[in-house]
């Protein structure tokens, strides 16, 4: 990892809670510019919670989030939308409205109240739809595309946003293995082509190894630890925080460490 | 399937041919309504009339006596349309209206409460009846705020929010006629009237104050309206790509609860109009947002007067109110809608 000033975020000193339940608790994250940052843990550890904190989602208890050095809290609404763009996990619009519609709703945060839509706006557009290939589908209904198109055309909406951070919450979680590598491969290219600066919420532990540059495991509200995936698959930490057995490999394609868990006996 | 259901069904003159068409069909109604009475005028007579032209029996029976009727049922159609559209938009729900979640029963029980407070032994207000719509709109936006309030963080949720309504709206509409019963109002009759609904007792002065309230209401809530579409997503999209929803739906809610004040403040309870109109209007135009504001306005103006001019064709002399002919057409409608199974949103 380079230096701090390569971070893009820091999260400092994060309390989150519901109610009177801790969920995050003094949590403290640099995420580097340009890389993909993956948050791992088990169910519950508050991993979707740090994400949508970071795009404001939810007021912290007590500590702060700086993009870029600023207190996002003194950003206001439409300013922060042209800075992270944040996909959850089921995101829902009218099933009458078509593909194109729904990228364009990505420009929103751009646009000023008296002002027309842009030319800017419309490349802005045609290279998220072009960077997903959904072009074809532009006039489709979003009610009548399968689970894989339905996340790209999705994906193009956060694109079209243009902004510097996307966070993905889960994003391959309703979609196929074919679905899910072209789903994060597409994330990675955006990454590399455009030096966005990633972060993602995965489940799959392997896939997460495979596609970030800064692996992230959250257990109880707290980091556990964060670094290269090298360094943080290992057994006995994979042990105590997912709570089962693990043997480690060398994933023979990519080079990438893999876990394979199991219970003994 | 499900995303059939709103493909706008005339697609071959497009949301501004529907919207011209809607727009002339109005235009004849409202002619009519003036021109049927004890005796009919032709229409081309009461267009004359109302540019300027006439005998001088036709410009009263025009202006004075039928006008006012008819234009006081456009305006409280429209209006209370426009609130409709609103609710639906922001609510992501088609089943929501201003009846539904409370605001008819609220601004109803304002009213009432004023009536009650401020009349006195002889029948009459002691204050000005200007301030009859500042009541309906207290009573609408507590109605709609309690309604917000109570479902809390799922404001957004369907079902959350349309029961908190009917609630809400339950216990309004008790509280009208206890206080109906038991309160010293001795317009008891006259206000039993005007919860149903009605436009025959209206004068041009009522109809200065229903502008007066509903037209800077109705601009302003135009101008918002622009921010509906990144509303029309799930409330974390829309909040990501920029939109302060809490605040926006706040204002939203506001905004439908005056226009609904202003117009049930004279023309009392028309229920249904405002599930009714907007909806039809986006089976006729789909999502486009002008057309679907403007034909939405147009249809709710054309229910009330419809409804309004039947009453005077099927029951004169006696005087139904206009809003149990609207009930009796919309309570079937929202049946309808509440019994089809398939959801808008995905």
């Amino acid at each position: 990892m380079d230096d701090l000033a390569a971070n893009r975020i820091e999260v400092k000193g994060l309390t989150m809670a519901y109610g009177g339940d801790v969920v995050l608790d003094a949590l403290n994250l640099p995420i580097p510019a340009g890389r993909i940052t993956v948050l791992a843990g088990p169910n519950g550890c508050g991993k979707s919670t740090l994400l949508r904190a970071i795009r404001r989602l939810h007021a912290p208890q007590s500590g702060q989030i700086l993009l870029d050095a600023e207190d996002i809290t003194r950003l206001g609404s439409k300013a922060l939308g042209r800075r992270i763009g944040l996909l959850p996990q089921s995101p829902s619009a009218p099933l009458d409205m078509n593909v194109e519609e729904l990228v364009r709703l990505g420009r929103y945060p751009h646009q000023a109240m008296l002002q027309p839509w842009s030319p800017q706006d419309d490349e802005a557009v045609s290279r998220a739809m072009a960077g997903t290939g959904v072009e074809a589908l532009r006039r489709r209904r979003i009610g009548s595309l399968s689970g894989g198109q339905l996340q790209r055309a999705w994906i193009a909406m956060v694109l079209a946003q243009d902004t510097d951070v996307i966070c993905l919450d889960e994003p391959v979680n309703h979609l196929d293995m074919a679905h899910q590598l072209d789903c994060l491969e597409l994330v990675a290219r955006l990454n590399r082509d455009e030096g966005k600066t990633i972060v993602l919420v995965l489940h799959d532990l392997n896939l997460a190894a495979r596609y970030a540059d800064n692996l992230v495991f959250v257990a109880s509200g707290r980091i556990r630890e964060a670094g290269n995936p090298e360094l943080l698959m290992r057994a006995d930490l994979i042990a105590e925080v997912f709570n089962t057995d693990a043997h480690i490999i060398t994933d023979p394609i990519h080079g990438r460490p893999m876990c394979i868990p199991f219970r003994k006996g | 399937m499900t995303y059939m259901t709103y493909r706008p069904a005339r697609a071959g003159i497009g949301p501004i041919g529907v919207t011209a068409l809607v727009a002339a069909i109005f235009v004849l109604l409202f002619l009519a309504g003036i021109g049927f009475g004890s005796t009919w005028i032709p229409l081309e007579h009461v267009a004359h009339v109302l540019f300027g032209g006439g005998d001088k029996t036709e410009r009263l029976v025009v202006l004075q006596l039928r006008l006012p009727r008819v234009a006081a049922a456009a305006i409280a159609g429209g209006a209370i349309a426009f609130a409709g559209y609103l609710l639906q938009r922001i609510t992501r729900n088609e089943l929501a209206s201003p009846g539904v979640l409370g605001v008819v029963d609220g601004a109803a029980l304002g009213v009432v409460l004023f009536m009650a407070i401020f009349s006195n032994e002889t029948n009459s207000l002691i204050v000005s009846v200007a301030w009859q719509p500042l009541a309906a709109a207290l009573g609408a936006i507590s109605a709609i705020g309690l309604v917000f309030l109570l479902s809390g963080q799922q404001a957004s949720t369907a079902i959350r929010l349309l029961l908190f309504g009917i609630a809400v709206a339950a216990v309004c509409k008790a509280l009208t006629t206890i206080f109906m019963l038991v309160g010293p109002i001795y317009q008891a009759s006259q206000a039993a009237r005007w919860l149903a609904g009605a436009v025959n007792t209206i004068n041009v002065t009522e109809i200065q104050l229903m502008l007066l309230v509903l037209v800077p209401t109705g601009i302003v809530a135009a101008i918002a309206a622009r921010h509906l579409p990144p509303a029309d997503l799930d409330d974390t999209s829309s909040r990501s790509i920029g939109l302060n929803l809490p605040a926006y739906r706040i204002l939203i809610f506001f905004l439908a609860a005056l226009l609904t004040a202003g117009a049930v403040a004279f023309a009392g309870g028309v229920s249904f109009i405002g599930l009714l109109a907007p909806h039809m209007a986006r089976l006729l135009v789909g999502r486009a947002r002008a057309a679907g504001i403007a034909v939405s306005i147009l249809l709710g103006a054309i229910i009330l007067i419809g409804a309004d001019l039947l009453i005077r064709v099927a029951f004169a002399p006696t005087e139904v109110p206009a809003g149990t002919v609207t009930a009796l057409i919309g309570a079937p409608y929202f049946l309808y809608l509440l019994m089809r199974k398939d959801k808008n949103n995905g």
